[in-house]
């Protein structure tokens, strides 16, 4: 039997179309043979900056890998999206509320192993705690920032938040969406009840807070405050000292009962085919020349305690135990499992 | 004269003038007195029309003209009045490495999405007016669907389909999300086209001895060319301006813009976000520009 020429020539295309088909789909296997690859989450702004182009490459270089940087969020949906034999991720690097919820869910290992990741040893306790999941690797203190030119001084306490002199001017965060929100519902029931999970005295607080301008991201507290649209307001202090040297009338305040905690966490999925390098990594996230990298870059509080700061960093960062001391830690754990309700509630309270 | 002697018409016409000359002015009176407030009726009607109308301008392009103020304002935040103009935000974009690879890998996206779209929805459009398809109207259905879908969903199952099949995150993948929220455009364009389309010309061109293949790209393409490039540009525009899918589907270091404007927002909010804003809407007038420069556009408004 004898094919037709246009059999033969549908036969040759349905062959070409395979192997086209084959190679697409076999091309990023190849590609990825030839060095391990670590993929990793990460910000954007002036961490991204760093990371791509110092951090990011030293480490590819000491460790002869490539190190893929995730920068588009969200990141969560995308590690449950896949599979956990085989994670999108291998190093989780995010907020501590989205890391608890990954925990619960088995997305990431609770825990660093100190054998492992030897700089663990020195950090500060507040890093590996148990309201820690993985290690935070910095901390931002949330606190309260301040227009200095509009005659508010002598700001020593949250509670001042409250006071009618700053209707129209006081900032806040759409907190369903924002961490810096969430904490500060805490805040508000350690403030006005019994203790961080003193929801109807934080919800009774959030109540009287209004009128309040709200926003989805901490970017937008810092322009609200350039602009002067905001003269008080809950910001983190990296918000605020980013614009340090550029002449604008802001400040930090440090209130005495204290400052949350906004730490940047690193954990590691369970399914990481490359779980070596994972540890490498964040050990080498914890080396104290890293760490006053980055933390002179982006006015993260370092973790690790033998980090030395250039005097001006070490005058306003969290650099020591007593500073340190100051922190509040939120149980992440806690507030994941109520955000439906707490999310709910306060919607109904800034709607009205 | 006779009782019954027919008048003659100049004496019935100047029998009747009286009369009729009386009603005329009976009614030119009155219609005189009403003119006045006849004529203020449209001259309100007319000003209630165009406020309307600016009403409706003022709403469409006022988040443009905000836009333009932030990407041209000195100060980096949004203020009204504006303190003055500079180009300082669109130098921060053009010299931003980030933004530029943005801006063109999203070029590179929407031209090939384009091209994808096009081929598939002229294609599948033809299929379902001409091919005597069995079930065509689910096929319809099922073409347009992903205009029905929240396109995070179609992102959030793509990303999912890729990673079930170990892919990674590549190219043709985000291609493939964009022209599967765009095929709907072309279909929908392209089959308004052949809904009107006279099936004697194709047989003219049969009988005429023209061959299957001529007479597809003689008279069947020239013919739906107004549906099919009305398609073509949707598609180019969703494309490049796509958040939801691409938001699942975009790799590390290859993001779009949209992408990319927002892990900007999350960090700062100058007017460099404005001024991306404003060579992202350029990008797109230049496009249907340089379309109405190369096939007249014009031609094809009525569409």
């Amino acid at each position: 039997m004898t094919l037709s020429p246009k059999a033969m020539h549908r036969r040759r295309f349905l062959t070409l179309g395979a192997s086209l088909g084959f190679g697409a789909l076999s091309a990023p296997h190849v590609a990825r043979a030839d060095e391990p690859v670590l993929n990793i989450t990460g910000w954007g702004g002036k961490w991204g900056d760093i990371m791509s182009s110092d951090i990011g490459p030293a480490f590819e270089k000491e460790f002869n890998c490539k190190l893929r940087t995730d920068t588009a969020l969200p990141f969560l949906p995308k590690l449950q999206a896949s599979s956990r034999s085989a994670p999108i991720y291998d190093v989780l690097h995010t907020n501590s509320n989205e890391q608890w919820a990954a925990a619960e869910m088995g997305l990431v290992e609770p825990k660093v192993d100190p054998k492992l990741v030897p700089n663990l040893a020195d950090v500060y306790p507040y890093a590996v705690s148990d309201k820690i999941v993985g290690v935070s690797i910095f901390t931002s203190a949330i606190g309260l920032g301040m227009r200095t030119d509009k005659g508010f001084a002598g700001i020593t306490s949250w509670k001042e938040l409250w006071e009618a002199k700053y209707n129209g001017v006081r900032g806040g965060y759409v907190i369903p969406v924002n961490s810096l929100g969430q904490a500060f519902v805490m805040m508000c029931g350690t403030l006005f009840g019994k203790g961080q999970t003193d929801l109807d005295a934080a919800y009774a607080a959030l109540e009287k807070l209004k009128p309040i301008k709200l926003v989805d991201f901490t970017g937008a507290m810092e322009k609200l405050f350039l602009s002067g649209e905001v003269c008080l307001g809950v910001i983190h202090d990296s918000g605020i000292y980013r614009y340090d040297g550029q002449n604008q009338p802001i400040d930090f305040v440090t209130p005495g009962e204290g400052v949350l905690s906004l730490e940047q966490v690193l954990a590691i999925t369970p399914g990481s085919k490359v779980k070596e390098l994972a540890n490498a990594y964040v050990n080498y996230m914890l080396r104290p020349e890293v760490q006053k990298r980055l933390a002179e870059t982006v006015w993260y509080s370092p973790a690790n305690r033998n980090v030395k700061l250039d005097a001006k960093y070490d005058a306003r960062l969290l650099t020591t135990p007593e500073k340190v001391a100051k922190l509040i830690q939120v149980d992440w754990k806690w507030y994941n499992a109520q955000k439906d309700e707490i999310d709910s509630r306060v919607n109904r309270i800034f709607r009205a | 004269m006779p009782p019954f002697a027919p008048q003659t018409p100049s004496q019935e016409f100047s029998g009747a003038l009286p009369a009729a000359t009386s009603l005329r002015d009976r009614q030119r009176a009155s219609a005189q007195s009403r003119r006045p407030a006849a004529g203020k009726r449209i001259r309100a009607g007319r000003a209630l029309y165009l406020t309307v109308n600016i009403a409706v301008l003022i709403f469409l392009l006022a988040p443009i003209a905000i836009v333009v103020v932030f990407a041209l304002n000195p100060t980096p935040f949004i203020q009204f009045p504006p303190v003055g103009v500079s180009l300082r935000w669109f130098q921060k974009f053009f010299a931003a490495r980030d933004f530029m690879h943005a801006l063109v890998f999203s070029l590179e996206v929407a031209m090939l999405t384009t091209a994808c779209a096009t081929l598939l929805g002229g294609c599948a459009a033809l299929a379902i007016a001409r091919g005597n398809l069995p079930g065509a109207r689910i096929v319809l259905a099922v073409m347009l669907s992903p205009l029905m879908l929240p396109a995070i969903l179609t992102g959030l199952a793509l990303f999912q389909a890729y990673v079930l099949l170990d892919v990674g995150r590549p190219l043709w993948g985000l291609v493939a999300g964009h022209t599967l929220v765009t095929i709907p455009y072309v279909v929908r364009t392209t089959l308004a086209v052949l809904h009107n389309f006279d099936l004697r010309l194709e047989e003219a061109a049969r009988n005429l001895g023209a061959s299957p293949g001529r007479t597809f790209f003689e008279v069947t393409l020239p013919l739906v060319k107004p549906g099919v490039l009305a398609g073509a540009i949707f598609a180019f525009i969703v494309s490049f301006d796509q958040f939801p899918v691409s938001l699942f589907l975009v790799s590390p270091g290859n993001e779009t813009l949209p992408i990319t404007l927002f892990n900007y927002l999350k960090f700062d909010l100058d007017g460099t976000i404005g001024a991306a804003s404003v060579v992202s809407i350029l990008l797109a007038f230049l496009v249907v520009l340089a379309l109405d420069r190369t096939v007249g556009l014009r031609a094809y408004v009525k569409l």
